[in-house]
Protein backbone atom coordinates (compact mmCIF):
# COMPACT_ATOMS: atom_id res chain seq x y z
CA UNK A 1 0.00 0.00 0.00
CA UNK A 2 1.57 3.29 -1.09
CA UNK A 3 1.16 6.46 0.94
CA UNK A 4 -0.46 8.09 -2.10
CA UNK A 5 -2.81 5.24 -3.01
CA UNK A 6 -6.33 6.61 -3.63
CA UNK A 7 -7.92 4.49 -0.92
CA UNK A 8 -11.19 6.42 -1.18
CA UNK A 9 -11.70 4.78 -4.58
CA UNK A 10 -11.89 1.33 -2.98
CA UNK A 11 -15.46 0.12 -2.69
CA UNK A 12 -16.65 -1.07 0.71
CA UNK A 13 -16.36 -4.68 -0.53
CA UNK A 14 -12.84 -4.11 -1.93
CA UNK A 15 -11.65 -2.37 1.22
CA UNK A 16 -13.25 -5.10 3.33
CA UNK A 17 -11.49 -7.84 1.37
CA UNK A 18 -8.13 -6.12 1.85
CA UNK A 19 -8.77 -5.53 5.56
CA UNK A 20 -9.44 -9.24 5.96
CA UNK A 21 -6.45 -10.24 3.84
CA UNK A 22 -4.18 -8.03 5.94
CA UNK A 23 -3.06 -5.85 3.00
CA UNK A 24 -4.80 -2.76 4.36
CA UNK A 25 -5.54 -1.49 7.85
CA UNK A 26 -8.63 0.36 8.97
CA UNK A 27 -6.27 2.87 10.56
CA UNK A 28 -4.72 3.69 7.17
CA UNK A 29 -8.14 3.83 5.51
CA UNK A 30 -9.47 6.09 8.26
CA UNK A 31 -6.42 8.37 8.25
CA UNK A 32 -6.78 8.72 4.47
CA UNK A 33 -10.44 9.65 4.90
CA UNK A 34 -9.58 12.15 7.65
CA UNK A 35 -6.94 13.71 5.36
CA UNK A 36 -9.55 14.13 2.63
CA UNK A 37 -11.96 15.69 5.09
CA UNK A 38 -9.24 18.11 6.27
CA UNK A 39 -8.39 19.05 2.68
CA UNK A 40 -11.87 19.24 1.18
CA UNK A 41 -14.29 20.16 3.90
CA UNK A 42 -13.18 23.79 4.28
CA UNK A 43 -14.72 24.43 0.84
CA UNK A 44 -17.55 21.86 0.87
CA UNK A 45 -18.94 22.30 4.42
CA UNK A 46 -20.12 18.70 4.50
CA UNK A 47 -19.14 18.10 8.14
CA UNK A 48 -20.47 19.90 11.20
CA UNK A 49 -18.20 17.91 13.48
CA UNK A 50 -15.23 15.63 12.77
CA UNK A 51 -14.75 12.97 15.46
CA UNK A 52 -11.09 12.33 14.69
CA UNK A 53 -10.04 10.73 17.99
CA UNK A 54 -13.11 8.51 18.07
CA UNK A 55 -12.52 7.49 14.44
CA UNK A 56 -8.91 6.53 15.00
CA UNK A 57 -9.81 4.63 18.17
CA UNK A 58 -12.61 2.79 16.29
CA UNK A 59 -10.17 1.99 13.48
CA UNK A 60 -7.48 0.66 15.81
CA UNK A 61 -10.07 -1.53 17.52
CA UNK A 62 -11.28 -2.83 14.15
CA UNK A 63 -7.70 -3.68 13.17
CA UNK A 64 -7.17 -5.61 16.40
CA UNK A 65 -10.46 -7.46 16.01
CA UNK A 66 -9.97 -8.39 12.37
CA UNK A 67 -6.41 -9.54 13.11
CA UNK A 68 -7.72 -11.83 15.83
CA UNK A 69 -10.41 -13.27 13.58
CA UNK A 70 -13.38 -11.30 14.87
CA UNK A 71 -15.48 -10.28 11.85
CA UNK A 72 -18.43 -8.01 12.55
CA UNK A 73 -19.71 -7.81 8.99
CA UNK A 74 -19.39 -5.75 5.82
CA UNK A 75 -18.83 -2.36 7.47
CA UNK A 76 -16.19 -3.58 9.93
CA UNK A 77 -13.32 -1.08 9.76
CA UNK A 78 -15.04 1.07 7.11
CA UNK A 79 -15.30 4.86 7.66
CA UNK A 80 -18.75 6.44 7.46
CA UNK A 81 -20.56 9.53 8.70
CA UNK A 82 -24.04 10.40 9.94
CA UNK A 83 -26.41 13.22 9.10
CA UNK A 84 -26.53 15.38 12.21
CA UNK A 85 -30.06 14.38 13.11
CA UNK A 86 -28.81 10.90 14.13
CA UNK A 87 -28.29 10.82 17.89
CA UNK A 88 -24.80 9.73 18.93
CA UNK A 89 -23.82 8.97 22.52
CA UNK A 90 -21.49 11.64 23.88
CA UNK A 91 -21.25 13.39 20.50
CA UNK A 92 -23.04 16.68 19.86
CA UNK A 93 -26.12 16.28 17.67
CA UNK A 94 -27.38 19.67 16.52
CA UNK A 95 -29.86 19.10 13.68
CA UNK A 96 -27.87 22.00 12.13
CA UNK A 97 -29.84 24.30 14.44
CA UNK A 98 -29.19 27.02 16.97
CA UNK A 99 -31.88 25.38 19.10
CA UNK A 100 -29.84 22.18 19.53
CA UNK A 101 -26.29 23.54 19.68
CA UNK A 102 -25.60 22.10 23.14
CA UNK A 103 -27.43 18.82 22.68
CA UNK A 104 -25.22 15.85 23.54
CA UNK A 105 -27.25 12.61 23.54
CA UNK A 106 -26.70 9.98 26.19
CA UNK A 107 -27.12 7.08 23.79
CA UNK A 108 -26.90 6.18 20.13
CA UNK A 109 -30.02 5.91 18.02
CA UNK A 110 -30.64 2.44 16.63
CA UNK A 111 -28.98 2.90 13.22
CA UNK A 112 -25.92 4.57 14.78
CA UNK A 113 -25.73 1.76 17.34
CA UNK A 114 -25.98 -0.91 14.64
CA UNK A 115 -23.15 0.70 12.67
CA UNK A 116 -21.02 0.89 15.82
CA UNK A 117 -21.81 -2.73 16.71
CA UNK A 118 -20.92 -3.67 13.14
CA UNK A 119 -17.45 -2.22 13.63
CA UNK A 120 -17.94 0.79 11.33
CA UNK A 121 -15.72 3.81 11.94
CA UNK A 122 -17.60 7.05 12.64
CA UNK A 123 -15.80 10.04 11.07
CA UNK A 124 -18.30 12.64 12.25
CA UNK A 125 -21.61 14.40 11.86
CA UNK A 126 -22.84 15.87 8.61
CA UNK A 127 -24.60 19.03 7.52
CA UNK A 128 -28.34 18.95 6.94
CA UNK A 129 -31.03 21.47 6.27
CA UNK A 130 -32.11 22.66 9.70
CA UNK A 131 -34.28 19.91 11.25
CA UNK A 132 -34.18 18.26 7.79
CA UNK A 133 -36.37 20.98 6.26
CA UNK A 134 -34.96 24.50 6.45
CA UNK A 135 -32.39 25.03 3.79
CA UNK A 136 -30.19 25.89 2.18
CA UNK A 137 -29.86 28.60 4.82
CA UNK A 138 -27.16 31.14 5.60
CA UNK A 139 -28.67 32.31 8.92
CA UNK A 140 -27.65 29.24 10.92
CA UNK A 141 -24.64 28.49 13.12
CA UNK A 142 -23.12 26.43 10.27
CA UNK A 143 -22.96 27.16 6.54
CA UNK A 144 -24.80 24.95 4.01
CA UNK A 145 -22.94 22.14 2.26
CA UNK A 146 -21.76 22.78 -1.30
CA UNK A 147 -21.90 20.58 -4.37
CA UNK A 148 -18.54 18.90 -5.12
CA UNK A 149 -19.22 19.12 -8.87
CA UNK A 150 -19.53 22.89 -8.68
CA UNK A 151 -19.19 24.57 -5.32
CA UNK A 152 -21.44 27.48 -6.31
CA UNK A 153 -24.31 25.02 -6.48
CA UNK A 154 -26.63 23.35 -4.01
CA UNK A 155 -25.80 19.78 -2.96
CA UNK A 156 -29.47 18.89 -2.51
CA UNK A 157 -31.25 18.39 0.72
CA UNK A 158 -31.94 17.84 3.35
CA UNK A 159 -29.14 15.25 3.57
CA UNK A 160 -26.88 17.89 2.03
CA UNK A 161 -23.69 16.99 3.90
CA UNK A 162 -24.18 13.26 3.25
CA UNK A 163 -24.39 13.96 -0.50
CA UNK A 164 -21.33 16.21 -0.53
CA UNK A 165 -19.23 13.92 1.68
CA UNK A 166 -19.88 10.82 -0.46
CA UNK A 167 -19.55 12.55 -3.84
CA UNK A 168 -16.22 14.07 -2.83
CA UNK A 169 -14.87 10.74 -1.64
CA UNK A 170 -14.55 11.67 2.02
CA UNK A 171 -16.60 8.55 2.84
CA UNK A 172 -18.03 5.78 0.65
CA UNK A 173 -21.32 5.82 2.52
CA UNK A 174 -23.23 8.10 4.86
CA UNK A 175 -26.62 7.87 6.49
CA UNK A 176 -29.33 10.33 5.57
CA UNK A 177 -33.05 10.65 6.04
CA UNK A 178 -35.84 11.10 3.51
CA UNK A 179 -39.23 12.65 4.28
CA UNK A 180 -40.03 14.09 0.86
CA UNK A 181 -36.87 13.22 -1.06
CA UNK A 182 -34.03 14.15 1.28
CA UNK A 183 -31.89 11.11 0.41
CA UNK A 184 -32.77 10.96 -3.28
CA UNK A 185 -32.42 14.69 -4.02
CA UNK A 186 -28.79 14.99 -2.82
CA UNK A 187 -28.03 11.68 -4.53
CA UNK A 188 -29.33 13.11 -7.83
CA UNK A 189 -27.58 16.47 -7.48
CA UNK A 190 -24.28 14.93 -6.36
CA UNK A 191 -24.15 12.02 -8.83
CA UNK A 192 -24.27 9.24 -6.26
CA UNK A 193 -26.63 6.46 -5.16
CA UNK A 194 -29.27 6.93 -2.46
CA UNK A 195 -31.76 4.44 -1.10
CA UNK A 196 -34.97 5.38 0.64
CA UNK A 197 -35.90 1.96 1.97
CA UNK A 198 -39.43 0.73 2.60
CA UNK A 199 -41.14 2.53 5.49
CA UNK A 200 -40.34 0.43 8.56
CA UNK A 201 -37.22 -1.26 7.16
CA UNK A 202 -34.65 0.89 9.01
CA UNK A 203 -35.37 2.08 12.54
CA UNK A 204 -36.02 5.78 13.05
CA UNK A 205 -35.39 5.57 16.80
CA UNK A 206 -32.90 8.25 17.83
CA UNK A 207 -33.24 10.15 14.56
CA UNK A 208 -34.83 13.55 15.10
CA UNK A 209 -38.30 13.40 13.53
CA UNK A 210 -39.56 15.72 10.84
CA UNK A 211 -42.77 13.89 9.95
CA UNK A 212 -43.66 10.74 11.86
CA UNK A 213 -45.40 8.91 9.03
CA UNK A 214 -43.18 10.05 6.15
CA UNK A 215 -39.65 9.81 7.64
CA UNK A 216 -37.37 7.10 6.28
CA UNK A 217 -33.69 6.44 7.15
CA UNK A 218 -31.25 5.13 4.57
CA UNK A 219 -27.82 5.41 2.99
CA UNK A 220 -26.26 7.72 0.41
CA UNK A 221 -23.38 5.82 -1.14
CA UNK A 222 -20.85 5.93 -3.96
CA UNK A 223 -22.24 2.80 -5.64
CA UNK A 224 -25.26 0.51 -5.48
CA UNK A 225 -23.14 -2.19 -3.85
CA UNK A 226 -21.95 0.25 -1.16
CA UNK A 227 -25.60 1.11 -0.44
CA UNK A 228 -26.54 -2.58 -0.24
CA UNK A 229 -23.75 -3.32 2.23
CA UNK A 230 -24.71 -0.35 4.39
CA UNK A 231 -28.33 -1.53 4.38
CA UNK A 232 -27.17 -4.94 5.60
CA UNK A 233 -25.90 -3.35 8.79
CA UNK A 234 -28.63 -0.80 9.56
CA UNK A 235 -31.75 -2.82 8.70
CA UNK A 236 -33.90 -4.89 11.01
CA UNK A 237 -36.84 -4.83 13.36
CA UNK A 238 -36.59 -2.44 16.29
CA UNK A 239 -39.28 -2.85 18.95
CA UNK A 240 -38.42 0.65 20.18
CA UNK A 241 -39.56 2.24 16.88
CA UNK A 242 -43.37 1.97 16.69
CA UNK A 243 -43.22 2.00 12.87
CA UNK A 244 -40.50 -0.64 12.58
CA UNK A 245 -41.60 -3.66 10.58
CA UNK A 246 -40.99 -7.14 11.94
CA UNK A 247 -39.90 -8.67 8.65
CA UNK A 248 -36.84 -10.76 7.76
CA UNK A 249 -33.72 -8.91 6.62
CA UNK A 250 -32.67 -10.21 3.19
CA UNK A 251 -29.17 -10.38 1.74
CA UNK A 252 -29.29 -6.98 0.02
CA UNK A 253 -26.29 -7.72 -2.19
CA UNK A 254 -27.38 -11.23 -3.18
CA UNK A 255 -28.90 -10.26 -6.53
CA UNK A 256 -26.28 -7.70 -7.54
CA UNK A 257 -24.62 -8.74 -10.77
CA UNK A 258 -27.69 -10.59 -12.10
CA UNK A 259 -29.07 -9.56 -15.45
CA UNK A 260 -32.62 -8.32 -15.72
CA UNK A 261 -34.10 -11.20 -17.71
CA UNK A 262 -37.70 -11.80 -16.74
CA UNK A 263 -38.16 -8.52 -14.89
CA UNK A 264 -41.12 -6.32 -15.85
CA UNK A 265 -40.57 -2.61 -15.47
CA UNK A 266 -43.27 0.07 -15.50
CA UNK A 267 -42.33 3.40 -17.05
CA UNK A 268 -44.76 6.24 -16.16
CA UNK A 269 -43.36 8.71 -18.71
CA UNK A 270 -46.50 10.87 -18.69
CA UNK A 271 -46.01 11.31 -14.92
CA UNK A 272 -43.13 13.73 -15.50
CA UNK A 273 -42.85 14.76 -19.16
CA UNK A 274 -44.33 18.21 -19.55
CA UNK A 275 -44.29 19.18 -15.87
CA UNK A 276 -43.09 22.68 -15.01
CA UNK A 277 -39.35 23.01 -14.61
CA UNK A 278 -38.27 19.65 -16.01
CA UNK A 279 -35.03 19.70 -17.96
CA UNK A 280 -34.94 17.99 -21.38
CA UNK A 281 -31.56 16.57 -20.34
CA UNK A 282 -33.17 14.84 -17.37
CA UNK A 283 -35.91 13.36 -19.58
CA UNK A 284 -33.32 12.19 -22.12
CA UNK A 285 -31.30 10.60 -19.29
CA UNK A 286 -34.26 8.57 -18.03
CA UNK A 287 -35.32 7.59 -21.57
CA UNK A 288 -31.82 6.36 -22.33
CA UNK A 289 -31.60 4.47 -19.05
CA UNK A 290 -34.87 2.70 -19.80
CA UNK A 291 -33.42 1.61 -23.15
CA UNK A 292 -30.36 0.22 -21.35
CA UNK A 293 -32.61 -1.67 -18.93
CA UNK A 294 -34.49 -3.23 -21.83
CA UNK A 295 -31.21 -4.28 -23.42
CA UNK A 296 -30.27 -5.91 -20.12
CA UNK A 297 -33.29 -8.18 -20.45
CA UNK A 298 -36.14 -6.33 -18.75
CA UNK A 299 -39.52 -5.87 -20.35
CA UNK A 300 -40.55 -2.23 -20.19
CA UNK A 301 -44.16 -1.01 -20.47
CA UNK A 302 -45.40 2.56 -20.32
CA UNK A 303 -48.01 2.96 -17.61
CA UNK A 304 -49.90 5.83 -15.97
CA UNK A 305 -49.78 6.93 -12.34
CA UNK A 306 -52.12 9.43 -10.68
CA UNK A 307 -51.16 13.07 -11.24
CA UNK A 308 -48.03 14.09 -9.34
CA UNK A 309 -49.88 17.09 -7.89
CA UNK A 310 -52.15 14.73 -5.96
CA UNK A 311 -49.19 12.95 -4.35
CA UNK A 312 -47.54 16.28 -3.65
CA UNK A 313 -50.63 17.82 -2.04
CA UNK A 314 -51.21 14.72 0.08
CA UNK A 315 -47.58 14.57 1.21
CA UNK A 316 -47.20 18.29 1.91
CA UNK A 317 -50.36 18.51 4.00
CA UNK A 318 -49.24 15.56 6.13
CA UNK A 319 -45.61 16.70 6.35
CA UNK A 320 -46.46 20.28 7.28
CA UNK A 321 -48.97 19.22 9.94
CA UNK A 322 -46.64 16.63 11.47
CA UNK A 323 -43.58 18.90 11.42
CA UNK A 324 -45.58 21.63 13.15
CA UNK A 325 -46.66 19.09 15.77
CA UNK A 326 -43.05 18.12 16.48
CA UNK A 327 -41.93 21.76 16.81
CA UNK A 328 -45.09 23.45 18.11
CA UNK A 329 -43.74 24.67 21.45
CA UNK A 330 -40.50 26.09 20.05
CA UNK A 331 -42.23 27.64 17.03
CA UNK A 332 -44.54 29.52 19.38
CA UNK A 333 -41.95 30.50 21.99
CA UNK A 334 -38.67 30.69 20.04
CA UNK A 335 -39.68 31.25 16.44
CA UNK A 336 -36.83 33.69 15.86
CA UNK A 337 -34.25 31.02 16.75
CA UNK A 338 -35.14 28.97 13.67
CA UNK A 339 -33.69 29.82 10.28
CA UNK A 340 -35.97 31.98 8.18
CA UNK A 341 -36.73 29.15 5.72
CA UNK A 342 -37.37 26.57 8.45
CA UNK A 343 -39.81 28.86 10.21
CA UNK A 344 -41.63 29.77 7.03
CA UNK A 345 -42.01 26.13 5.99
CA UNK A 346 -43.12 24.85 9.41
CA UNK A 347 -45.40 27.58 10.69
CA UNK A 348 -48.17 26.97 8.10
CA UNK A 349 -48.73 23.62 9.83
CA UNK A 350 -50.69 25.57 12.44
CA UNK A 351 -53.28 26.29 9.73
CA UNK A 352 -53.96 22.64 8.86
CA UNK A 353 -57.31 21.54 10.25
CA UNK A 354 -58.12 18.06 11.53
CA UNK A 355 -60.36 17.53 8.49
CA UNK A 356 -57.54 18.58 6.13
CA UNK A 357 -55.18 16.06 7.69
CA UNK A 358 -57.68 13.21 7.78
CA UNK A 359 -58.67 13.81 4.17
CA UNK A 360 -54.96 13.70 3.27
CA UNK A 361 -54.62 10.38 5.12
CA UNK A 362 -57.62 8.98 3.25
CA UNK A 363 -56.15 10.16 -0.03
CA UNK A 364 -52.86 8.55 0.95
CA UNK A 365 -54.59 5.18 1.09
CA UNK A 366 -55.91 5.70 -2.47
CA UNK A 367 -52.53 6.77 -3.79
CA UNK A 368 -50.79 3.86 -2.11
CA UNK A 369 -53.27 1.46 -3.66
CA UNK A 370 -52.75 3.00 -7.12
CA UNK A 371 -48.98 2.39 -6.93
CA UNK A 372 -49.52 -1.07 -5.43
CA UNK A 373 -51.77 -2.01 -8.37
CA UNK A 374 -48.98 -1.13 -10.82
CA UNK A 375 -46.58 -3.28 -8.79
CA UNK A 376 -48.94 -6.26 -8.89
CA UNK A 377 -48.02 -6.73 -12.54
CA UNK A 378 -44.58 -5.09 -12.63
CA UNK A 379 -41.45 -5.72 -10.56
CA UNK A 380 -40.48 -2.05 -10.35
CA UNK A 381 -41.27 1.45 -11.60
CA UNK A 382 -38.57 3.56 -13.25
CA UNK A 383 -39.16 7.31 -13.09
CA UNK A 384 -37.56 10.70 -12.78
CA UNK A 385 -35.86 11.96 -9.61
CA UNK A 386 -34.84 15.66 -9.47
CA UNK A 387 -36.38 17.58 -12.37
CA UNK A 388 -33.21 19.49 -13.24
CA UNK A 389 -29.56 19.72 -12.20
CA UNK A 390 -28.71 21.50 -8.94
CA UNK A 391 -29.28 25.24 -9.00
CA UNK A 392 -26.85 27.85 -7.69
CA UNK A 393 -26.95 28.47 -3.96
CA UNK A 394 -27.35 32.19 -4.60
CA UNK A 395 -30.37 31.56 -6.84
CA UNK A 396 -32.59 30.50 -3.94
CA UNK A 397 -35.18 33.15 -3.06
CA UNK A 398 -34.96 34.76 0.37
CA UNK A 399 -38.39 33.46 1.34
CA UNK A 400 -39.52 29.86 1.49
CA UNK A 401 -41.73 27.82 -0.79
CA UNK A 402 -43.20 24.40 0.03
CA UNK A 403 -42.49 23.08 -3.46
CA UNK A 404 -39.28 21.18 -4.20
CA UNK A 405 -38.13 20.52 -7.77
CA UNK A 406 -38.29 16.73 -7.73
CA UNK A 407 -40.66 13.79 -8.06
CA UNK A 408 -39.68 12.07 -4.85
CA UNK A 409 -42.50 12.67 -2.36
CA UNK A 410 -44.93 10.17 -3.97
CA UNK A 411 -42.96 7.28 -2.51
CA UNK A 412 -42.81 8.82 0.95
CA UNK A 413 -46.59 8.99 0.74
CA UNK A 414 -46.83 5.32 -0.28
CA UNK A 415 -43.83 3.98 1.67
CA UNK A 416 -42.41 1.98 -1.26
CA UNK A 417 -38.60 1.60 -1.52
CA UNK A 418 -36.99 4.00 -4.00
CA UNK A 419 -33.40 3.98 -5.22
CA UNK A 420 -31.73 7.06 -6.73
CA UNK A 421 -29.17 6.26 -9.42
CA UNK A 422 -27.23 8.73 -11.62
CA UNK A 423 -28.01 8.87 -15.35
CA UNK A 424 -25.07 11.05 -16.35
CA UNK A 425 -24.41 14.74 -16.59
CA UNK A 426 -26.05 17.85 -18.00
CA UNK A 427 -24.07 20.09 -20.37
CA UNK A 428 -23.24 22.21 -17.32
CA UNK A 429 -21.29 19.23 -15.93
CA UNK A 430 -23.74 18.73 -13.08
CA UNK A 431 -25.20 15.26 -12.39
CA UNK A 432 -28.73 14.11 -13.23
CA UNK A 433 -30.53 10.92 -12.25
CA UNK A 434 -33.56 8.67 -11.94
CA UNK A 435 -35.27 6.56 -9.31
CA UNK A 436 -36.29 2.91 -9.25
CA UNK A 437 -39.31 2.10 -7.09
CA UNK A 438 -40.08 -1.40 -5.88
CA UNK A 439 -42.56 -3.46 -3.93
CA UNK A 440 -42.62 -3.13 -0.15
CA UNK A 441 -39.53 -4.76 1.41
CA UNK A 442 -38.22 -5.80 -2.01
CA UNK A 443 -35.11 -3.65 -1.88
CA UNK A 444 -33.00 -6.52 -3.34
CA UNK A 445 -34.85 -6.23 -6.68
CA UNK A 446 -34.53 -2.45 -6.72
CA UNK A 447 -30.81 -2.74 -5.97
CA UNK A 448 -30.41 -5.45 -8.62
CA UNK A 449 -31.90 -3.17 -11.28
CA UNK A 450 -29.80 -0.22 -10.10
CA UNK A 451 -26.60 -2.27 -10.12
CA UNK A 452 -27.28 -3.69 -13.59
CA UNK A 453 -27.79 -0.20 -14.99
CA UNK A 454 -24.78 1.16 -13.09
CA UNK A 455 -22.54 -1.58 -14.48
CA UNK A 456 -23.30 -0.68 -18.10
CA UNK A 457 -23.70 3.09 -17.74
CA UNK A 458 -20.63 3.54 -15.52
CA UNK A 459 -21.71 6.99 -14.33
CA UNK A 460 -20.60 6.37 -10.77
CA UNK A 461 -17.07 5.75 -12.03
CA UNK A 462 -16.79 9.45 -12.86
CA UNK A 463 -15.93 11.62 -9.87
CA UNK A 464 -15.65 15.39 -9.41
CA UNK A 465 -12.22 16.86 -10.01
CA UNK A 466 -11.27 18.36 -6.70
CA UNK A 467 -7.85 19.91 -7.15
CA UNK A 468 -6.97 20.43 -3.57
CA UNK A 469 -3.82 19.87 -1.59
CA UNK A 470 -3.96 16.64 0.32
CA UNK A 471 -1.95 16.13 3.47
CA UNK A 472 -0.07 12.85 3.91
CA UNK B 1 -55.84 33.46 -4.95
CA UNK B 2 -57.51 36.87 -5.18
CA UNK B 3 -56.29 39.85 -3.16
CA UNK B 4 -59.38 39.57 -0.97
CA UNK B 5 -58.80 35.87 -0.33
CA UNK B 6 -55.15 36.57 0.47
CA UNK B 7 -56.16 39.28 2.93
CA UNK B 8 -58.66 36.89 4.53
CA UNK B 9 -55.98 34.22 4.81
CA UNK B 10 -53.63 36.67 6.49
CA UNK B 11 -56.36 37.69 8.96
CA UNK B 12 -57.01 34.01 9.69
CA UNK B 13 -53.28 33.50 10.31
CA UNK B 14 -53.13 36.58 12.57
CA UNK B 15 -56.12 35.37 14.60
CA UNK B 16 -54.62 31.90 14.94
CA UNK B 17 -51.19 33.10 16.04
CA UNK B 18 -52.80 35.52 18.52
CA UNK B 19 -54.86 32.66 19.97
CA UNK B 20 -51.88 30.33 20.40
CA UNK B 21 -49.61 33.13 21.63
CA UNK B 22 -47.05 32.89 18.82
CA UNK B 23 -44.99 35.98 18.13
CA UNK B 24 -44.29 35.96 14.41
CA UNK B 25 -41.12 37.89 13.49
CA UNK B 26 -42.34 40.76 11.32
CA UNK B 27 -39.74 40.24 8.58
CA UNK B 28 -40.76 36.57 8.19
CA UNK B 29 -44.53 36.95 8.13
CA UNK B 30 -45.01 37.58 4.42
CA UNK B 31 -43.09 34.39 3.61
CA UNK B 32 -45.15 32.36 6.09
CA UNK B 33 -48.41 33.66 4.63
CA UNK B 34 -47.16 32.87 1.11
CA UNK B 35 -46.48 29.28 2.22
CA UNK B 36 -49.95 29.18 3.86
CA UNK B 37 -51.39 30.19 0.50
CA UNK B 38 -49.49 27.38 -1.24
CA UNK B 39 -50.65 24.93 1.39
CA UNK B 40 -54.25 26.08 1.02
CA UNK B 41 -54.08 25.30 -2.72
CA UNK B 42 -52.75 21.82 -1.91
CA UNK B 43 -55.34 21.30 0.81
CA UNK B 44 -58.09 21.93 -1.74
CA UNK B 45 -56.81 18.92 -3.70
CA UNK B 46 -57.11 16.52 -0.77
CA UNK B 47 -60.77 17.37 -0.16
CA UNK B 48 -62.37 15.16 -2.80
CA UNK B 49 -65.17 12.61 -2.86
CA UNK B 50 -63.88 9.26 -1.61
CA UNK B 51 -65.21 5.78 -1.11
CA UNK B 52 -66.17 4.91 2.50
CA UNK B 53 -63.60 2.12 2.31
CA UNK B 54 -60.84 4.69 2.10
CA UNK B 55 -60.13 5.64 5.66
CA UNK B 56 -56.95 5.87 7.68
CA UNK B 57 -57.63 3.22 10.33
CA UNK B 58 -55.17 0.88 8.63
CA UNK B 59 -52.32 2.66 10.36
CA UNK B 60 -52.81 0.19 13.24
CA UNK B 61 -51.77 -3.44 13.16
CA UNK B 62 -53.20 -4.96 16.31
CA UNK B 63 -52.62 -8.55 17.37
CA UNK B 64 -54.64 -10.31 20.07
CA UNK B 65 -52.76 -10.61 23.35
CA UNK B 66 -53.62 -12.25 26.63
CA UNK B 67 -54.12 -10.27 29.81
CA UNK B 68 -51.38 -10.66 32.39
CA UNK B 69 -52.42 -12.91 35.27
Amino acid sequence: MSAREPLHELSIAEAGARLRAGTLTSTALTQHALNRVAALDPVLNAFLLVTKERALADAERADRELKSGIDKGPMHGIPHALKDIYETAGIRTTCHSKLMLDHVPKEDGTAAAKLAAGGAVLLGKLATHEFAIGGPSFDLPFPPARNPWNRDHFSGGSSSGSGAAVASGMVRTAMGSDTGGSIRSPAAYCGIVGLKPTYGRVSRRGVFPLSYTLDHCGPLSWSVEDAALTMQVVSGHDPLDPASADVPVPDFAAELGSDLAGLRLAYPRSFFVGVDGISPEVIAGVDQAVQYLARLGATVAEIKLPDFELFNACGRVILTAEAYTVHEENLIKRGGDYARLTYQRMMPGAMVSAADLIQALRMRRELHDAVARVLETHDAIVTVNALAPAIRLDAFPADATLRTPGHTIPFNVTGHPALAVPTGFAKSGLPIGLQIVGRPFDEPTVLRIGAAYESVAQWTAKRPQLELKMAG
Amino acid sequence: MSTEDRRALEQEFDALTARIGAIVPADRKAGVVACCEELRRMTALVHGPRSPAVEPANIYSLKPTRARS
